[in-house]
């Protein structure tokens, strides 16, 4: 009993590179209020991410006092690249929304960003239902507020109150789903849950299980917008600004990922014997929400002149292939496959084109005219060369094309998929693959339209805007990010196998049907 | 090192002149220039020292040895480690040369030069960009067909497209924006399912064998490993895997040579093309589905390449021989006759390929080099013509030979070449091609018939060859509409560019030994391996 005191002691610590960046944000909402810059308040925040990345790595926690199944938070491997990207991502989303605001609303949208950032990190520590609950909401929250910061009027407010609406819906199923998993092992700590499920005398996992996770897929499906919870993403971006829709573009799903990969106990907090076997019905589940969400995210996306609905398909759609790296994993006869190392990769590949996307139509774009048809860009080679070429790369990369990060992240989701095919029995996995290739040639097709734009065409009514050094130094991150994720992928590769590695045992005389 | 520093001296060159800047097309087209010398020097370099090299080895490998290819001047570095701490494996920049590919890149280098030259005055837009992008396209080209790990491959592959899109889409005619989104779409969608093929072997390997390599010659040494076994289950695993594998990578390949259902984007693509683009599309691009065939369809997947491959491609081929004539005659439009000729040559050399015996690869190899040299002269030809009349239409020409002699004369000439002239280099190959497929040995398969329709191929590609000969330069003089401007004949810039060419095809109609000696050893490896799964399918039959 005593380890479960120090461990309910020690529990803030484990928390301390969240409380710094909560606590920036309290400086933020607090000083904002009396002085309005934009300078000083982002100068803050900035010190606020980087001050929360210093106490993550000057303040180790001695695990070894510590027990995962009383401890409502457990640093395992998903925990450090949950907060490096949440920390990049965020100082990136910061930096790319710089010239989009005005020194009134900046204080309350850094403030949002810090609390938000604090918020994703947070899933990726959380080892009880009610910690991830709170931490998807302190990403929630923030967000409608940010959605609406930037840019008034009708459609914003639309917009806004669409995300809200419907995020709480989704956070309703998904507290449904915690209330059955409570149910049935009598606990909410994660780790805990998955002991009690792995248990060997269990005869036969309850069907309650399976309502749960259902709940739990369809609450979290909101967040990665899976088809068919995807219908607020087009809207919702093409309302309101780029800042905020890179940020929902991004955020949510890396949150969402995360969360997922906890809640199937694919890492968890130490060696367990046996994994969670959620038998071929998993699997099939999630092979069936991957295939959806990338055929009609794709299908839906060449049909699109608007780009930022264009982009918001092709978010859908790249969700659909990180489902993909995900039906892989909980597919446990192959068991110890890659397909986790891929959805982690992909997700940061992911997260350097589509926010470096939308950096470029925030710089392209004033106040006075936003840039929201795909014909607008026409042209852009000539009056803004290195924006199309920044531009170019990053669509290239959506395309999958080699020595871009997309294609490295397609490669290996690929490999993870067909590793499983050849395993198991059926086909499943094959098929998923080549409906993953179809996909990918079709995707082509709408990406291909806006370099089209870009470069085959002159422009018939020039763009006036100009990038500012903010922006400049974000979309910087994200081509460096693309393209050393391309031509020499073998350190991010690393480090998402040591975040990824699926910590079971393999036993697979223990599957049960 | 040879190998890799013909990668990236284009690249080099590719910076220099993009950094020239808009204003500097003049110096871009210096830089240019003095890249792809620089790279046919160094390629001849590379050649001289590996002809003898090549052609000293055995001329088969013994049944001690491994069934496999062995490249020289190898590099290989470790981009991605992708196996466990036990099993190490990666993917390598693995480049080397060997009989199959030596004779290719030379082809490449050789072809950039005129290249550069044709598009001296015809470029007038964004000069430096052009150049970069065509730099750029070399170092993808010869990328491909040094590379000997299987995801380099299909790097270069896949990294042929891009300058190839920007040169047609920015540089070509009045439909150049569909014609490139055209060709880009075609080729990616077939390469990303040829990936899938790719990744499928590989996998298939390590389940089997529990070796994890993208080497290509390892993995053809294990594949025919197991294919040895006796065991049934063994044997029908790698059946169905064989077979998958097969149709992946012909969806790729097929694309690119292009066989006829999937033919449509090559006229649209030649006919926008700036002329260096059709030149180096014709060339060279075309040559790596066929070269893709040769190198991995085949030798990883012999026993599929044998049972549906033979039937199917040698189908399709032959439609395309008749196909691709027939459209040729029925066009308007010189380089669009061209552009379908190609398909018609593309299709012998295809079939050849399948022929799986040692005259008819002989033959596809020689015929892949001979249909660069013959096209890539007849569309520089077909784009001096334009240059100085501003049209392309057969009936708007006639007796052409009286106003421009030289370019007559070497019109008639590459014609010869590409028909199969006895002493010009076309000849060869189709000879060769011809004896393959008449000595085929493939149950179910009519050689009769596919050599009948390969010498109807050979009649119609003179038929329509000559009937434009015939229409545009010879009969009353007929001078499309021009404004006035003195039209001369051939300068020297464009001798330049079409004499060694010219010489090219004479020399290697001469004396196509060098080529057929260099390649024997890697042809020979082919042919076993083919010979071996022969052997399996008539086993299989006679149980």
């Amino acid at each position: 009993m005593d380890l479960t005191v120090t461990t309910l002691q020690s529990v803030f610590r484990l928390a301390a590179p969240e409380a710094a960046l909560v606590l920036a944000a309290c400086i933020v909402f607090l000083g904002g209020a009396f002085y309005q810059s934009k300078c000083l308040w982002g100068a803050i925040a900035i010190a606020g991410f980087i001050g929360s990345a210093i106490v993550m790595f000057c303040d180790p926690v001695d695990l070894s006092e510590l027990r995962p199944t009383v401890s409502s938070l457990w640093p395992g491997q998903l925990t450090f690249y949950t907060r490096i990207v949440a920390l990049v991502g965020g100082i990136v989303l910061l930096l790319m929304s710089w010239d989009e605001l005005a020194d009134e609303q900046a204080p309350d949208y850094f403030a949002c960003l810090l609390a938000l950032t604090a918020g994703t990190a947070l899933v990726g520590s959380a080892n009880e239902l009610i910690t991830l609950f709170l931490a998807l909401e302190l990403i929630s929250i923030p967000t409608y507020v940010m959605l609406y910061l930037p840019r008034t009027g009708k459609p914003a407010q639309e917009a806004a109150v669409k995300y809200f609406l419907l995020s709480i819906f989704s956070s309703a199923l998904l507290l449904f789903g915690f209330s059955y998993l409570y149910g049935v092992t009598g606990t909410t700590n994660l780790a805990a849950i998955h002991e009690a499920l792995t248990r060997q005398d269990l005869p036969q996992l309850p069907a309650l299980l399976m309502a749960a996770f259902v709940m739990i897929v369809a609450g979290i499906g909101f967040r990665i917008t899976a088809v068919p919870f995807h219908f607020y993403a087009p809207d919702v971006y093409e309302g309101t600004a780029n800042g905020p829709a890179a940020l929902l573009a991004f955020i949510p799903k890396v949150a969402g990922f995360v969360a997922l990969i906890h809640l199937f106990g694919f890492v968890g907090p130490g060696p367990i014997l046996h994994t969670l076997d959620l038998g071929t019905r998993l699997p099939l589940l999630l092979w069936i929400l991957a295939t959806l969400t990338m055929t009609v995210g794709n299908v839906v996306a060449v049909w699109q002149t608007d780009i930022k609905r264009m982009l918001a398909y092709s978010g859908i759609a790249h969700s659909g292939y990180m489902l993909m790296g995900l039906a892989t994993v909980s597919h446990l006869e192959s068991g110890g496959n890659n397909g986790l190392p891929a959805l982690l990769f992909y997700l940061i590949a992911y997260g350097a084109m589509t926010v470096g996307a939308f950096t470029v139509l925030q710089a392209v774009s004033t106040r006075e005219r936003q840039v929201t048809q795909i014909d607008e860009l026409a042209g852009l080679s000539g009056t803004h060369p290195s924006l199309a070429a920044a531009f170019a790369l990053f669509l290239f990369s959506m395309i999958g094309l080699p020595l871009t990060a997309g294609f490295t992240g397609k490669f290996m989701l690929f490999m993870s998929a067909l590793t499983t095919q050849s395993q198991a029995q059926d086909r499943m996995f094959l098929w998923l693959a080549i409906i993953a290739a179809i996909n990918a040639a079709i995707g082509a097709f709408y990406y291909l339209r806006v370099v089209g734009a870009m470069y085959l065409r002159s422009a018939i009514k020039p763009l006036p805007g100009h990038v500012g050094w903010a922006g400049a130094l974000a979309l910087a991150v994200c081509a460096v990010v693309t393209i050393w994720m391309g031509c020499y992928p073998a350190h991010a590769v690393d480090f998402v196998r040591r975040s990824g590695q699926p910590v079971y045992v393999m036993d697979p005389a223990a599957i049960r049907r | 090192m040879l190998v890799w520093l013909i990668l990236v001296v284009p690249l080099i060159g590719a910076v220099i002149a993009a950094l020239c800047g808009r204003g500097g097309a003049a110096s871009a087209r210096w830089v240019a220039l003095a890249s792809v010398m620089i790279n046919l020097a160094l390629t001849v370099a590379l050649m001289l020292p590996a002809i003898t090299r090549l052609s000293a080895r055995t001329p088969a490998p013994t049944d001690a040895e491994a069934l496999s290819f062995a490249p020289n001047d190898v590099t290989r570095i470790d981009l991605l480690p992708v196996g466990t701490d036990s099993r190490p494996a990666a993917i390598q920049f693995y480049v080397g040369i060997d009989g199959l590919n030596l004779w290719l890149i030379v082809l490449t280098s050789f072809l950039m030069v005129p290249s550069v030259l044709i598009s001296w005055t015809a470029i007038t837009e964004r000069g430096n960009e052009f150049y970069a992008w065509l730099l750029i396209l070399e170092t993808g080209m010869l990328g491909v067909f040094v590379s000997f790990d299987l995801i380099l491959f299909y790097v270069f592959f896949e990294l042929t497209l891009v300058p190839l899109y920007f040169l047609i889409g920015v540089w070509g005619g009045p439909l150049r924006r569909d014609a490139a989104r055209k060709f880009f779409l075609f080729t990616l969608a077939g390469s990303v399912i040829a990936l899938l093929g790719l990744i499928g072997i590989v996998i298939a390997c390590k389940n089997q064998t529990g070796e994890l390599t993208f080497a290509i010659p390892r993995l053809i040494e294990l594949v025919q490993q197991q294919l040895r076994m006796e065991d049934t289950r063994i044997r029908e695993y790698w059946h169905q895997i064989q077979l998958m594998v097969f149709l992946a990578m012909t969806a790729g390949f097929a694309v690119k040579v292009p066989l006829f259902p999937v033919h449509t984007w090559l006229p649209l693509a030649h006919v926008e093309a700036p002329t260096a683009g059709s030149v180096l599309l014709a060339g060279v691009l075309l040559k790596l589905g066929s070269y893709g065939f040769l190198r991995l369809a085949i030798p990883l997947c012999p026993d599929a390449a044998l049972s549906i491959g033979v039937p199917l491609l040698g189908t399709l081929a032959a439609i395309g021989i008749i196909y691709g004539a027939l459209c040729a005659f029925a066009q308007q439009d010189v380089k669009k006759m061209v552009a379908y000729s190609s398909v018609s040559h593309m299709g012998f050399c295809v079939l050849g390929l399948f022929t799986l015996n040692s005259a008819g690869i002989n033959g596809g190899l020689l015929q892949m080099i001979n249909h660069g040299l013959s096209t890539g002269g007849l569309f520089l030809l077909v784009g001096m013509l334009y240059e100085r009349y501003h049209t392309r239409m057969i009936p708007d020409y006639g007796g052409m030979a009286a106003r421009l002699k030289l370019l007559s004369f070497f019109m008639v000439f590459i014609c010869l070449t590409s028909v199969g002239f006895p002493g010009l280099n076309g000849f060869v190959g189709e000879m060769l091609i011809l004896a393959g497929t008449y000595t085929m040995n493939v149950p179910g398969v009519s050689s009769n018939l596919l050599v009948f329709i390969i010498a109807c191929g050979i009649f119609m590609g003179g038929w329509y060859l000559f009937t434009m000969l015939k229409n545009v330069f010879f009969g009353p003089l007929h001078e499309p509409h021009h404004d006035g401007h003195v039209v001369g004949d051939l300068n020297g810039r464009e001798l330049a560019a079409i004499v060694p060419v010219a010489i090219a095809c004479i020399v290697l109609g001469l004396f196509p030994q060098p080529v057929l000696d260099s390649a024997r050893r890697d042809v020979n490896t082919v042919v076993k391996i083919a010979d071996a799964a022969r052997d399996r399918a008539a086993m299989t039959k006679n149980q």
